[in-house]
């Protein structure tokens, strides 16, 4: 097996046996296997790198189908990847789309994009496709762009957090109650920022079975934010005095909802009922372009019942049925703003921000 | 070609019968209006002598139109007409010959036809994803989407389903009895009876005629009243529209809908002449009996009457809607609308 | 029975909401001590002047001044001397309004001296251990109960009111009017320091205010010719027939009409612990039918288990699935009714009862699953509660455990764990309420006769 195959291999029991956690350390190993794949991979032409690619974001995203930051990170390579062909090749390909125009096509993209009916410019030369003296010509002329896209990739990933908390002291405003949850590493990047310019008060609630809720104070206090803890029982009870509430998002869908972990519907739905924004910081590759992963039931992902009620409870155990859910899924309504690394979006924006980000052949890879 | 080559096309697409070949091609159980108009018009693009791209759109816009007055239904009808229509504008035509082009947009029609002949098949694994094992679902009418999709559900998982009546069609018992044939539970119900079995449902899905641009849906009437109790009981409202459905239309209300007609839900104004029977009917029942057995005739109130004086369909508002499952995907009520931008507004 | 150490060793005795200090934290307690002493010579400064307010504001301020390093609590003492100088009963229910002046004296004050925190907390107050040195003439059986309470062995409101009632009937029997008085007049000065020193264990719960409002009605009214044995044994008969009028018959009618509203193969929702919700789980299951319950649990307390147990020792077991708060949505979809218990219900329909109550209700509520509160009229509140910020108990930190699968946190100055008890689920999340007197719309509690006392027991 060759090295790149291994490594792909080794993610994906990674992965399978969730040893990876938390979407960005996700996407950065995804990113590290497929910089790997690309600068190993034997192309001769664009669709045949496509579909290298493709395949290996395939074995990854089965491999774990819960963890959307793969599939993410693989359609966004791809993007750049695609773009930056077209660059090189300054739109040389581009004149094969109409052959391919249907009724389907139609309904599925809309109108012919202007630049695909762009007049033939005069390829430069240097790229070659299917070059039968020199099958290698190829990817040995791409692949320096190539590193270079998926370095833009890994760039980005790198200052998400950055990016996404560059502007925290306009959303948190002095003396203000600050309700959050769970641990997100892009939510205490957020707050700690703000902590900067501004002084304010966090609630955090423990986040009942996995209490990351009291990881994420204990970090906040240590940062000198002023925390309380709280049970998640008394969501309710304080909401009345809660500016905001921000959470974090472990994927966010193409209609605006998202999922993030359990405990988060309760506190956006109690925010709701007070007329409290709820505010979502995620990065950018925490967006994903798929449809039918929004439902109630549709992808829940069941934890470990030991943590809700444990064997010190004795027979119990074996007497009752357990729920242990990772995930909410929070409706678009719930949510007023998300907060990224691109930017601050409404939820109906998550739309056309998909379209921009990804290409739409890649939805399903 | 010169102009009075474009009047004999002109003529001569005139005389081909379309709204015959639309009717042929519709006895195809499998093939919806809009397919069915998609089918008609390629045919008349065969048919048709159309030297120019400007002549043959002329025809094909002829050619929908013939259908259109003809057919006592043709709101989805007119969205296939549409699709294929703009998408004929929008072809690249870069061919050398004009022949060459038509041989080729006839092809695509009945490849795209053919394709989504698959569709239902797509959709209905897409909303499968939705349905939870032990549903209980309440649908209206008779779709053959939502059939495949119960009767899909059906295999993987256990399900029942409430079927309204669906007047004045009545054909709730249609889907009803081929459900039942299949295995599924099954109950009709009146369709003054939703409110009330609401409670007991996980969530309505209902078939299309046309998806619109607002995001809306068209539907056999009754569908705006059971998304508005599905909304107020706080169940998911689904729809399933294969994407030549999608309708480029904006309903603001009821009664904004192409197929509108003066004598739906006209008041019958009692005619003067009646009057005065009326009149003496009361004051003298003895002989209102003679006079008036014709004269009283329509007070009793038939089914025919009822259902000419009612709307065959009706406009479901975006905000009432949960989720729109069609081929490209489940998309929300503005999802739909995105798409419809992508292709008429570009 | 463990006794709680405190640093501090004086008893506290404060109306419900009143500000005390951490005792867990040293650093904060120091702080607090501080503005509790600028807090006490405020008020007596304050307090001096118009000294006519009532009799007992004059000792008060020299009490408050002399104890420099024990943290006093001056509205409280004010009463616990009035108390003892016979300043008669009406101090011994502390009224919201009691409250809520205290909690306008710690905005007044404490906020100032706060560099950091939240002043808006500051009224929660913390339950705290009762101490060993005991003021006045307190009966065994009320001491016993202080720790009880404390000790949150007994927790719920009927539980406490019932626990309550009882141990006065032992104080009454044991008591003797003393010379040249009535029992009429004396008994309730006698009453009034064990109330306070209940009080102090942990804040009063509505249950027992009501109950006690209406003991002391009975003993004001007693007749002042009977025989001294004859009126205890007459007032101790009163005290049962409200027990059982008011809380035991109530719960059997309660459980009876909720009852109804089960049927075979519902699922049944609860959350926490509610007596009253248990009683009718197990006797509808006793009556045959056949339903799932789940129950629903969170920290502090957790009190579901013990509801857990009851319901899987059951015969035969009754179909449980337990989870935290946090999967409320993932199971509401399947609910067909929720049961929920509560402390105690405001004329305005809302309902008081353990935080994280308002939540599932809620939820519930989106769902348009029928939530029912199972509560009794005798837990009527007069008033309108508006959230459960103003008024609310914090569980010791004590009782939270940490739970396995975190790390124990310490409380630091910017790091402070509050355990709130109570919430307030607004009348809009409940669809009926169940008392002994019928289905009633949240509403419609104030115009219940019974629930304001107009009737007599």
């Amino acid at each position: 097996m060759a090295p790149e195959q291994r490594s792909v291999e080794s993610l994906a029991s990674k992965l399978r046996r969730r040893q990876i956690v938390g979407s960005r350390a996700t996407a950065l190993e995804t990113l590290l296997v497929l910089r790997q794949v690309v600068s190993k991979a034997r192309f001769s032409n664009m669709d045949q790198l496509v579909e290298i690619i493709r395949s290996v974001g395939r074995r990854l995203v089965e491999a774990q189908p819960k963890e959307h930051s793969v599939g993410n990170t693989v359609r966004k390579v791809l993007h750049h990847i695609r773009e930056e062909y077209q660059t090189a090749t300054r739109g040389s390909a581009a004149v094969s789309v109409p052959q391919s125009f249907s009724i389907a096509k139609f309904v599925l993209l809309g109108q012919p994009r202007q630049h695909t009916l762009a007049p033939k410019a005069e390829s430069k030369g240097t790229l070659k496709e299917n070059d039968p003296d020199d099958p290698d010509s190829f990817a040995r002329g791409l692949k320096p762009v190539l590193m270079e896209a998926i370095q833009d990739v890994l760039d980005e990933l790198e200052t998400v957090y950055d990016n996404v908390s560059k502007n925290a002291k306009d959303h948190i405003h002095s003396d203000e109650i600050i309700l959050t949850l769970g641990m997100s590493k892009t939510v205490e990047a957020f707050l700690k920022s703000a902590a900067h310019h501004r002084k304010y008060t966090v609630i955090v609630a423990e986040t009942a079975p996995l209490y990351g809720g009291r990881e994420m104070a204990q970090s906040l206090s240590s940062a000198g934010i002023s925390t309380f803890l709280v049970p998640d029982s008394s969501i309710f009870a304080l909401m009345s005095r809660v500016n905001k509430v921000i959470l974090g998002a472990h994927a966010i869908f193409a209609n605006g909802g998202m999922f993030a972990t359990t405990g988060s519907l309760i506190a956006a739905t109690a925010a709701r009922a007070h007329s409290t924004p709820i505010v979502v910081c995620a990065g950018q590759f925490k967006i994903t372009p798929l449809w039918n992963l929004y439902h109630e039931y549709g992808a829940l992902d069941f934890g470990d019942p030991s943590s809700v009620l444990g064997f010190e409870e004795g027979d119990l155990v074996d007497k009752v049925e357990v729920v242990n859910p990772y995930y909410d899924y929070l409706r678009p309504e719930l949510i007023d703003a998300f907060i990224t690394n691109d930017g601050d979006h409404p939820p109906s924006s998550i739309y056309r921000l998909l379209k921009e980000t990804y290409d739409d052949e890649d939805n399903e890879l | 070609m010169s102009e009075s080559s474009s009047n004999q096309a002109a003529t001569q697409s005139t005389s081909f019968d379309i709204y015959g070949t639309y009717q042929r091609i519709l006895l195809n159980q499998e093939i919806s209006p809009p397919l069915a108009a998609i089918l008609a018009l390629t045919e008349l693009i065969e048919n048709s002598p159309a030297g120019t791209m400007f002549e043959l759109v002329t025809a094909l816009n002829a050619g929908a139109d013939a259908m259109k007055t003809k057919s006592s239904n043709p709101i989805s009808l007119d969205a296939g007409c549409e699709l294929f229509i703009a998408f004929v504008t929008l072809f690249p035509h870069d061919s050398v010959s004009f022949a060459d082009l038509k041989t080729k947009l006839i092809r695509q029609g009945q490849q795209y036809a053919d394709e989504a002949l698959t569709y239902r098949r797509k959709i209905a694994e897409l909303a499968v994803s939705f349905i939870k094992d032990g549903s209980v679902i309440l649908t209206h009418s008779y779709s053959r989407v939502v059939m495949q999709t119960l009767l899909l559900a059906h295999e993987r998982k256990r399900i029942s389903v409430f079927v309204t009546e669906a007047r004045p069609r009545g054909l709730g018992i249609k889907t009803a009895e081929a459900l039942t044939a299949a295995g599924i539970p099954c109950n009709v119900i009146l369709d003054s009876a939703v409110a009330y079995v609401m409670e007991k449902v996980d969530f309505v899905l209902v078939g299309s005629e046309a998806v619109v641009e607002s995001g809306g849906l068209i539907n056999a009437v009754g569908s705006n009243q059971i998304a508005i109790i599905a909304k107020a009981a706080n169940k998911p409202f689904y729809a399933l529209a294969e994407s030549y459905k999608f309708h480029r239309l904006f309903p603001l209300s009821q009664y904004d809908l192409p197929n509108q007609n003066a004598r739906i839900f006209s008041f019958p104004r009692p005619s003067p002449s009646r009057k005065p029977s009326i009149s003496g009917s009361l004051s003298n029942p003895s002989s209102a009996i003679d006079s008036g057995s014709i004269e009283a005739a329509p007070t009793t109130i038939t089914q025919e009457q009822i259902s000419k004086n009612n709307p065959d369909v009706d406009y479901t508002r975006p905000d009432l809607i949960s989720l729109v499952f069609s081929d490209v995907g489940s998309l929300t009520p503005e999802g739909v609308s995105q798409y419809l931008v992508g292709m008429f507004a570009g | 029975m463990p006794v709680p150490t405190s640093i501090d060793p004086l008893p506290r005795s404060g109306p419900p909401a009143s500000h005390q200090p951490s005792q867990k934290l040293m650093t904060k307690a120091e702080r607090r001590e501080l503005q509790e002493r600028q807090r006490a010579s405020k008020l007596a400064q304050k307090s001096a002047p118009g000294g006519g307010a009532s009799s007992t504001l004059v000792g008060a301020p020299a009490t408050s001044i002399t104890s420099k390093q024990k943290p006093p609590s001056t509205p409280s003492q004010k009463k616990f001397s009035g108390d003892v100088n016979g300043a008669g009963p009406r101090s011994a229910v502390p009224k919201d309004t009691n409250a809520s002046a205290s909690v306008a004296v710690d905005d007044g004050t404490s906020g100032r001296s706060v560099s950091r925190g939240l002043r808006i907390f500051s009224h929660f107050g913390l339950t705290k251990a009762v101490g060993h040195s005991i003021k006045g003439d307190i009966h065994p059986a009320i001491i016993r109960l202080g720790l009880l309470f404390s000790e949150f062995r007994i927790c719920g409101a009927n539980a406490r009111c019932i626990a309550t009632l009882t141990a006065f009937k032992n104080v009454i029997q044991d008591y003797t009017t003393p010379p040249h008085n009535t029992l009429s007049r004396h008994l309730m000065t006698h009453l009034s320091p064990q109330i306070t020193h209940l009080v102090a264990a942990r804040p009063m719960s509505v249950t027992m205010g009501n109950a006690i409002r209406q003991l002391k009605l009975e003993i004001s009214g007693s007749d002042i010719d009977m025989i001294e044995q004859d009126a205890k044994d007459a007032l101790c008969q009163k005290i049962d027939n409200y027990i059982r009028d008011r809380i035991i018959i109530a719960d059997e009618v309660i459980q009876e009409l909720a009852g109804k509203k089960i049927n075979d193969g519902d699922v049944i929702l609860t959350y926490a612990r509610s007596s009253v919700v248990e009683k009718i789980i197990l006797n509808a299951h006793e009556e045959g039918k056949r339903f799932s319950v789940i129950v629903v649990d969170s920290r502090p307390l957790l009190e579901g288990k013990a509801l857990l147990k009851k319901l899987t020792n059951a015969d035969p077991p009754i179909h449980c699935t337990y989870a935290l708060l946090p999967a409320v949505p993932s199971l509401i979809t399947e609910v067909t009714t929720v049961l929920l218990g509560a402390h105690s219900i405001s004329s305005n329909g809302s309902v008081y009862s353990r935080a994280g109550t308002a939540l599932v209700a809620m939820m519930a509520k989106g769902h348009s699953v029928p939530v029912m509160v199972c509560c009794e009229t005798y837990k009527f509140s007069e008033g309108v509660m508006l959230d459960g910020f103003g008024k609310n108990e914090l569980a010791p930190a004590r009782f939270s455990k940490v739970p396995k699968n975190s790390q124990e946190l310490t409380p630091t100055p910017f790091l402070e764990i509050l355990n709130p008890l109570y919430d307030l689920t607004p009348s809009t999340c409940i669809t009926a309420v169940v008392t002994e007197v019928g289905l009633i719309p949240p509403s419609s509690i104030s115009s219940i006769p019974l629930a304001l006392g107009k009737t007599t027991l």
